[in-house]
């Protein structure tokens, strides 16, 4: 199928819920929709797609609002979700239902930007270190690390 | 008499521990080849032991990561007196280009006390193989 085949297909099942719609490059395919949304279109994307593998999941910080990117991909095109998500209440709902693998990214993106995954099978901690204080979201624009202060053995020469 | 047969027995036979607080693998394989027989490091009595409570020379590399500082410093008491510590490749020795990230405390000698550094990144077998032989000759 050609990707302007695949853009009417798409347009057709997904009409209403797709917000927004660019091919920047060949086989690749960016779609937008509200985070509401979120679980149908992916569950078309996977039944009627062949969408069964989820590459990564990109997290955006863009000030107001979060833009979460899942990046499907099947072995003609990649299907690129996006989503975005307001600073004040960074809700989303899991995916790990329709595509089970999406739980691990799903783990780093609450450890990493602090979005709650709601339903999520396992909200356990992934990446960051067990004493990690709570909170503390390191990837996020407005987070400043406080270093610990080195000690030079010896003193300074 | 005792005193410098122990020194003589410590000197033969620094067994060491290969150590891994969060590397890239780079030091790591270049530790790996200064043990081959291509540098034969077994002349100097030099021996790679499974267990911290084996060995004598903890060879350390990478730069210390939070989830790693309890570690090394249980691995660094299991270790039995006299012990040394070795930094392999410049990671170990400050962190690097990993100093200053989230989870990254610094070099080894944040956590616990160093005895020798070998710069490099990686830091090359021939160094490494000095660095142990020099730190004997210290003792």
């Amino acid at each position: 199928m050609t990707d302007a085949e695949i853009i009417d297909r798409l347009k057709a099942d997904l009409g209403g819920k797709i917000v927004e719609l660019t091919h920047p490059a060949p086989r690749r395919l960016f779609l937008k929709a509200a985070p509401g949304d979120l679980l149908a279109v992916t569950g078309t994307l996977r039944d009627k797609y062949g969408v069964v593998f989820l590459s990564t999941i990109t997290g955006v910080d863009k000030g107001e609002t979060f833009e979460i990117i899942y990046h499907f991909s099947t072995p003609e095109q990649d299907f690129n979700l996006r989503t975005e998500l307001p600073r004040a209440r960074p809700h989303v709902e899991s995916i790990s239902s329709l595509i089970p693998g999406a739980v691990l990214y799903e783990r780093e993106l609450q450890d990493m930007f602090g979005i709650v995954v709601d339903h999520i099978p396992d909200a356990r901690r992934l990446v960051l270190s067990d004493d990690w204080p709570e909170g503390q979201y390191p990837l996020r624009k407005d987070w400043k690390h406080e270093r610990p202060v080195e000690v030079i053995p010896g003193g300074e020469s | 008499m005792l005193k410098k047969l122990a020194r003589w027995s410590r000197i033969k036979s620094p067994w060491i521990l290969h150590l891994n607080s969060g590397a890239c693998n780079a030091c790591d394989i270049e530790i790996v080849a200064a043990l081959t027989p291509r540098f034969d490091v077994e002349r100097f009595g030099i021996l790679l032991k499974a267990t911290p409570r084996h060995a004598d020379v903890l060879v350390a590399s990478g730069p210390v990561t939070r989830q790693m500082r309890d570690r090394i410093i249980r691995i660094y008491e299991q270790t039995p007196d006299p012990k040394f510590v070795i930094a392999v490749g410049a990671c170990a020795m400050s962190g690097c280009v990993y100093r200053g990230a989230y989870n990254i405390l610094g070099g080894l000698d944040q956590v616990i006390p160093v005895n020798m550094y070998v710069p490099g990144c990686p830091a090359r077998p021939d160094a490494i193989v000095d660095g142990v032989v020099k730190l004997l000759g210290k003792l």
